[in-house]
């Protein structure tokens, strides 16, 4: 995960190359890829068999890759319950796994987890373990969607930092360069050829003012926020679809007579029942407190409790823009923010 | 070892169960195969518990009441007879074989009827070998299989949308000036370009209220919410702007006590259709011949005559798979479900407090993404929604992984029609398959 320039290599490789490195990697009996494929004419990151599941379209995955790290379901462990005697059984996440095309923000979504689930303790060994056995391989954007504003949030569509390896496409070929052991680890040895073309990182400035982390708090009790919220209609798209939402629910399901699981889900802020307490209290009742949550938790809450400094936890991907059903739009609260002054 | 299926029958306490009971008695032979639960009525099977029998790996699920005019709490099998066949047809589009499911009638004192039916069913269950309802991962893949690709490519009539933005606006503005209302839901064109929800609390407000091809979202959703009473004050009154379809959906809250009639000013504006993302006639649009609102206060445009296009039927091709490809092919679209309840939080008519499968007790359905779970909630939302269900397919276009959830919902609405002649929101009386207790809805 940590990036060394000792493992900083560049080779340039044909489509044919490609895929034929694909369709290795796919057949490989030790690791699954996952790449992004097109399901009902939906493409999302899924396992692939070969390399012709890989989507042809490099359009954005509807959900992120998130799922790969901190999947909607996790069963971490099952009680078994024979008489008077209880057993707890838990089993890890050990295969080794490959994903391609990820773009520059779904890698910096899943380095910004990292923040919670490793760099804090208690480490969270599902994750580690799908962390330390997953090598991610990127794909430089051609270009910013219609939604897309990495560029703001600190990002580029090109950014390589938090990738294993990074494609860029260039003139009908593809510069593949190695940024961590990892990476290099998947590079099949002497069939390709060494280059020293160095891929152009041409930073554009962003198009948003994301208000700075000290205006927040100024801000908590507008009464803009139930205003803002009003068209929300408190579904979890958002949270599903983000690379950074991580919140989760716990509960113990029955499997059989005896035999039960303890599993956790994707839980969203956005949803009526979120931090519900015993007795039913809501800290958050109302639908506007839960979109501000949303929107303080990327830019405020988890940026100062997890230490980014002055990145925040937004990644700039617009999947929330794009899927929302009533028209919210994240990055019209930086306008209205910096407008409010 | 041959194949023994697993019947779960549901028998009504005053005729059934007592019906095998006589049998019993007589000593005449039924199979073994049937796991009695005693029920109060067989009004009291709710589709759930089937639903749930056949998650939980039933083979076979039987439901016998009292013969039609014996009910002992006078209509309970009445309930029954509407609800079961309805969850059949459910069932079978879902692609479980319809011989899987049975509803009848049996005395107390029809021992020999009960063995006969019992008898006949299991057999039947057991001809058709084990059930293939619930899936798991060790015993099978799901087989890629999508819809068929219909062209249905209307391009959008040319409208005047600018007369019905000004006629919308100059209502919003009366209504809000004059107090009548406290607010107006309509849509506005966001910064994006993108037309939305929008309300509008003051006249000057109103000015950002549009008419558009792009008016989608149903603002009925809204409703329920703004005119929950939350103080002592009662909620003031809300104005809200409809489309044909979304009229409907006030009709339906109205037959079921969600408001009343007073506490509404409906904004009604003839339709000529909306558009989807890419630019051509939404296909909820291309089947609908209505242009007029079937309820307003106040009516924006022109009706125009309705033009029909003469679109494929996507359920057809459906219809006709054999059972286990049906199965399949709905597992293969419920397996890239989220459960991010988009469906749910932008249809009008899914107002209950909180919902059946999303309760914390996992009763009826885990919370978990496992394909079984998600179908239980597909299907089950798709039940609750029968009769009530206007069709403004707003569930499928929100959900973010294209499910074709509406498919559910025509094929339930077709059968109510069929059935009880019935279309919801036409006018203002409740589905026929819900049940409305009279006199427990107090106003204000």
């Amino acid at each position: 995960m940590s990036k060394s320039n000792s493992e900083t290599k560049y080779w340039l490789i044909s489509q044919d190359e490609l895929d034929t490195w694909l369709d290795g990697l796919a057949h490989a009996q030790a690791l699954t890829l996952v790449a992004p494929r097109e399901i009902s004419g939906v493409v999302v990151y899924s396992p692939v068999e070969n390399g012709g599941h890989i989507s042809k379209v490099f359009t954005r995955p509807v959900l992120s890759v998130k799922g790969v790290f901190f999947p909607p379901t996790e069963r971490l462990f099952t009680i078994h319950k024979t008489g008077q005697e209880i057993r707890l059984d838990e089993s890890f996440p050990e295969r080794e796994t490959v994903v391609f095309g990820v773009r520059p923000c779904d890698a910096r979504g899943v380095k910004l987890l990292d923040s919670l689930f490793l760099d804090t303790n208690p480490v969270d060994s599902f994750y580690l373990r799908r962390r330390e056995n997953t090598t991610l391989i990127g794909m430089a954007c051609d270009e910013l969607g219609p939604t897309c504003f990495c560029t703001s949030v600190g990002g580029a569509p090109d950014n390589p930092q938090d990738m294993d390896i990074m494609l860029y496409k260039v003139k009908g070929k593809y510069l593949v360069e190695t940024l961590t052991e990892k990476g290099r680890f998947l590079i099949p040895g002497g069939e390709w050829i060494e280059t020293n073309i160095n891929p152009k990182t041409a930073l554009s400035a962003g198009q948003f003012q994301v208000p700075k982390k000290g205006k927040w708090p100024e801000h908590f009790n507008d009464t803009y926020w139930m205003k803002f919220s009003e068209r929300c209609l408190s579904c979890r798209a958002c949270a599903y679809v983000c690379p950074t939402c991580r919140c989760f629910a716990i509960r113990d399901e029955r499997l059989s007579r005896g035999e039960f699981e303890r599993i956790r889900c994707w839980d969203a802020c956005a949803g009526e029942n979120y931090r519900r307490v015993a007795g039913g209290h809501k800290p958050r009742a109302e639908k506007g407190d839960r979109l501000r949550n949303r929107f303080y938790c990327k830019f405020y809450y988890y940026p100062m409790e997890y230490g980014l400094g002055a990145s925040s936890a937004c990644t700039g991907c617009g999947r929330c823009i794009d899927v929302c059903p009533a028209g919210v739009d994240i990055t019209e609260v930086f306008s209205d923010m910096e407008g409010s002054v | 070892m041959s194949f023994e299926p697993k019947i779960i029958a549901f028998l009504c306490s005053w005729c059934s169960y007592t019906g095998a009971d006589t049998a019993g008695i007589a000593r005449i032979k039924s199979p073994a195969n049937i796991r009695d639960i005693r029920v109060p009525c067989s009004g009291r099977v709710s589709p759930e518990l089937i639903m749930r029998a056949f998650d939980q790996g039933a083979d076979g699920v039987l439901v016998l009441g009292c013969h039609i005019g014996e009910c002992h709490y006078d209509t309970g099998n009445h309930r029954a007879a509407k609800r079961i066949p309805v969850l059949h047809s459910l069932m079978q589009f879902s692609g479980l074989e319809p011989e899987r499911m049975r509803l009848d009638w049996v005395s107390a004192s029809e021992g020999e009827r009960f063995a006969r039916i019992a008898t006949e069913f299991t057999e039947t269950v057991r001809g058709l070998g084990p059930v293939a309802w619930r899936f798991s991962p060790e015993d099978r893949q799901i087989k890629a299989q999508s819809l068929q690709p219909i062209d249905n490519d209307f391009s959008m009539p040319v409208v005047d949308c600018a007369g019905k933005t000004d006629g919308i606006r100059a209502k919003a503005k009366e209504l809000l000036a004059s107090r009548e209302v406290g607010c107006v839901i309509g849509y506005e064109v966001g910064p994006r370009g993108r037309t939305r929800p929008s309300f509008a609390y003051s006249p000057d407000e109103a000015d950002k209220l549009v008419w558009n091809p792009d008016v989608s979202n149903n603002l009925v959703s809204y409703l329920p919410v703004k005119l929950k009473r939350t103080g002592k004050e009662p909620p003031k009154k809300v104005a809200v702007v409809v489309k044909p379809c979304d009229s409907k959906a006030v009709n339906v809250l109205l037959a079921e006590n969600q408001f009343a009639r007073d506490q509404v000013h409906v904004i009604g504006v003839t339709c000529d259709g909306v558009r989807d993302e890419k630019g051509s006639l939404q296909s909820r649009c291309q089947a609908c011949t209505e242009r007029t609102p079937f309820v307003y206060d106040s009516l924006i445009g022109e009706p125009v005559p309705a033009v029909t296009h003469g679109t494929q039927d996507k359920a057809a091709w459906l219809e006709n798979l054999p059972p286990l490809e049906k199965i399949e092919f709905w597992l293969y679209q419920y397996d890239r479900c989220i459960r991010c309840y988009a469906c749910r939080q932008a249809c009008p008519m899914c107002n209950c407090p909180t919902c059946l499968y999303e309760r914390d007790d996992s009763i009826w359905v885990g919370m978990g993404i496992g394909v079984n779970e998600k179908r239980t909630f597909h299907l089950g939302r798709a039940y609750h929604l029968s009769g009530r269900c206007i069709g403004c397919n707003e569930c499928e276009r929100a959900c973010p992984m294209d499910i074709p959830i509406s498919l559910l919902n025509q094929k339930l609405a077709s059968e109510i029609h069929k059935s009880f002649n019935y279309r919801a929101g036409l006018t203002v009386v409740p589905s026929p398959i819900v049940t409305v207790l009279s006199g427990e809805y107090k106003e204000g």
